[in-house]
């Protein structure tokens, strides 16, 4: 097994057929995920950095309502409010060592108060992620997205069940008794990728040296990709997005 | 007229205000409920197309709409109203094979204490008689025909009635269409045992949460024939009991009782048989229980008609109902499920003194067929439908149909 500082890197290509026209909606805007070409460069074992900064949304997406059911013979039950704020930003071309260890990574989504909790999750592709139910309902969670189509069935509180996600790709999750219950599931081919917190901050870690696209990912915002590069000495670069409309 | 045209406008305004929004934001069809003015008004809608391989010449699909279920075109949205934290105003408008645009459902809901699961609603309101009618139609229920309980068209009616046991049977399996002589005399169609396709109007409460529910409501019309506006100063009273034991299982007991005949009937018989409590009561039970990729249905519906046979008063029997349903669902895999329905609706016998014969023809129904998620809120189904019917007219039947259906 050659060292993890080997200074031949393998770099993974996130072609993005659709992330770049984005006004195609958050279904496509990362399908290009999906495919991936194998790139060699040559980087030279130097201090890596990180690229922080934060996303600046014009407007809050608003959370999805119930469907007005008529049949109800009362109020519906109160139901957590989905965050719909984070945004993930990622590297398009991301460098990855030519032999790296693939971890058994896990994740989770859960599910309460009739939403899923974190409305977003990013993973690596290789991650399986738990859906554990601690609601007092059922829930069937499933995706019909092509990247990973799964259908867990129904299942009551206290259970939980796993998918692992191979592909690149965004999955888009439901539950299928509950209409107004959505989230997203964005699997990458690699691991520079960073899902903003509350404030619209977020930071991508251990990137070697070397110019890079960097994307960001919302939901129902969107923005321009940019440029960045980190010298050799590695060090911190800021990268500020503000998103607007698609 | 005027009113028609007024739905007609909203409906389509509706429909186009939810398309544009939603697909001026993400350019595909809206997936979700369109929200307006900061989530006060959320609005809905549907969209189902139902085509049979074959014209429904024994009626088995006919509706109190004059339609065939198998061969519907199905527009509707659906919009709530929310008036603070206790109250929202509810509606559906409808309309099927875009001939005839109606409220199916438009009520004011009031929870009055928010601490204490009481809520009120009051309006063209949602029965509380059984579990059927309170699915949607395109994502809670599986298949495409409906239960015979809820659309079979049995021979009796609310505004014409038989004056002899003999007139009565005469009219069995002609439900499409029936005459009587006591009443209205122009042929109509009858009803079925509930009605899947109108509410009725009044008032109901529903007290309780998981695990126990109890709805109590009293309205117009009766179960086989809901009304907005009443014809025989009779109210029908009705009440819901709903069990949940453990997830995944829902256990239900409904009974109702209502005034059936119009008093253009009643009005009309000698002065003795007039008071004589010309009513509908009916019992249900229904289960649903739901695990994994499975889920099973059952309901048990008991309707019966007290009415006049002023030629033949030594008949002061009800005339009964009975209605078997069961059905499931078995996901195959994330878009696909397969499905399968069987119904059986009996009657109970009457002499006209030569023999003995269900007042009307029993009928037993079986649907099998499956559901394809083209995305999340498209679903196409296809199915085939055995009909049979105990009679020399048209004992059997079976079609194959499709439907597709949309919602957001």
């Amino acid at each position: 097994m050659l060292p993890a500082s080997r200074p031949s890197l393998r770099s993974r290509s996130t072609l993005n057929r659709s992330a770049g026209s984005s006004r195609r909606g958050p279904r496509r805007a990362l399908s290009g995920l999906a495919i991936a070409t194998v790139l060699t460069v040559f980087v030279s074992p130097a201090a890596r950095g990180t690229i922080r900064g934060r996303v600046d949304l014009g407007r809050v997406p608003v959370a999805a309502e119930r469907r007005p059911n008529v049949a109800d013979l009362g109020m519906p039950e109160a139901r957590g409010a989905p965050e719909r704020r984070p945004s993930v930003v990622y590297l398009e071309i991301a460098p990855r060592p030519a032999f790296e260890e693939r971890e058994e990574a896990h994740a989770r989504m859960d599910q309460r108060r009739e939403s899923f909790v974190p409305h977003v999750l990013a993973i690596a592709a290789g991650t399986t992620v738990d859906f554990p139910n601690n609601d007092h309902t059922y829930h069937n969670v499933f995706s019909l997205s092509k990247a990973r189509p799964f259908d867990l069935g129904r299942y009551g509180a206290g259970r939980s069940k796993a998918v692992r996600f191979d592909r690149p790709g965004i999955v888009r999750v439901f539950c299928e008794i509950h209409s107004h219950m959505s989230a997203f599931v964005l699997v990458f081919g690699h691991r520079f990728f960073s899902v903003t917190d509350p404030e619209g901050r977020y930071a991508i870690d251990n990137v070697p040296p070397g110019t890079y696209t960097v994307k960001v990912w919302n939901e129902a915002l969107a923005a321009e990709p940019r440029q960045v590069s980190l010298l050799e000495d590695g060090g911190d670069v800021e990268l500020n997005f503000s998103l607007g409309q698609k | 007229m005027f009113v028609e045209g007024f739905l007609r406008i909203i409906l389509c305004a509706a429909l186009a205000i939810a398309l544009t929004t939603a697909s001026a934001i993400a350019q595909v069809l809206p997936s979700q409920p369109i929200t307006m003015l900061g989530g006060r008004v959320v609005v809905g809608g549907e969209v189902s197309a139902s085509i049979a391989s074959s014209a429904d010449r024994g009626y088995f699909n006919y509706t109190d709409y004059e339609h065939n279920a198998l061969r519907l075109v199905r527009l509707g949205v659906t919009g709530a109203v929310r008036l603070g934290s206790r109250a929202s105003v509810l509606t559906e408008i409808r309309t099927e094979n875009l001939d005839t645009i109606r409220p199916y459902a438009l009520y004011l809901r009031i929870r009055p204490w928010l601490d204490r699961p009481i809520d009120i609603q009051a309006g063209l309101i949602p029965p509380i008689f059984g579990a059927f009618m309170r699915r949607s139609y395109g994502p809670d229920r599986p298949l495409i025909g409906y239960p015979l309980a809820y659309q079979y068209l049995t021979s009796l009616r609310p505004d014409a009635t038989p004056a002899t046991v003999r007139d009565l049977l005469r009219n069995r399996g002609a439900g499409w269409h029936t005459y009587y002589s006591v009443g209205s005399k122009a042929g109509d169609q009858g009803v079925p045992l509930v009605t899947g396709f109108r509410w009725d109007t009044g008032v109901e409460v529903r007290i309780g949460s998981r695990p126990v529910e109890v709805s109590a409501a009293l309205t117009t019309g009766t179960l086989s024939n809901p009304r907005v506006r009443d014809d025989n100063s009779g109210k029908q009273a009705s009440a819901h009991l709903t069990i949940q034991p453990t997830t995944g299982l829902i256990l239900g007991l409904s009974t109702a009782r209502g005034a059936f005949l119009a008093r253009r009937v009643t009005s009309s018989l000698p002065v003795s048989l007039r008071d004589a409590g010309y009513n509908q009561y009916a019992f249900g039970a229904d289960m649903e229980y739901s695990r994994d990729h499975w889920l099973v249905r059952a309901e048990g519906i008991w309707s019966f008609w007290r009415i006049p046979l002023p030629l033949d008063r030594a008949h002061a029997d009800p005339l009964r109902a009975s209605a078997v349903s069961i059905e499931g669902r078995y996901k195959v895999g994330p878009p696909l499920y397969i499905a399968g329905r069987f119904d059986r609706l009996g009657f109970s016998t009457i002499s006209d003194g030569i023999r003995r014969l269900s007042w009307e023809i029993p009928v037993t129904r079986l649907e099998l067929g499956g559901g394809y998620y083209l995305q999340r809120n498209i679903i196409g189904k296809l199915v085939y439908q055995w009909n049979w019917r105990h009679t020399q007219y048209e004992p059997f039947a079976g079609y194959a149909a499709a439907q597709l259906v949309y919602w957001f």
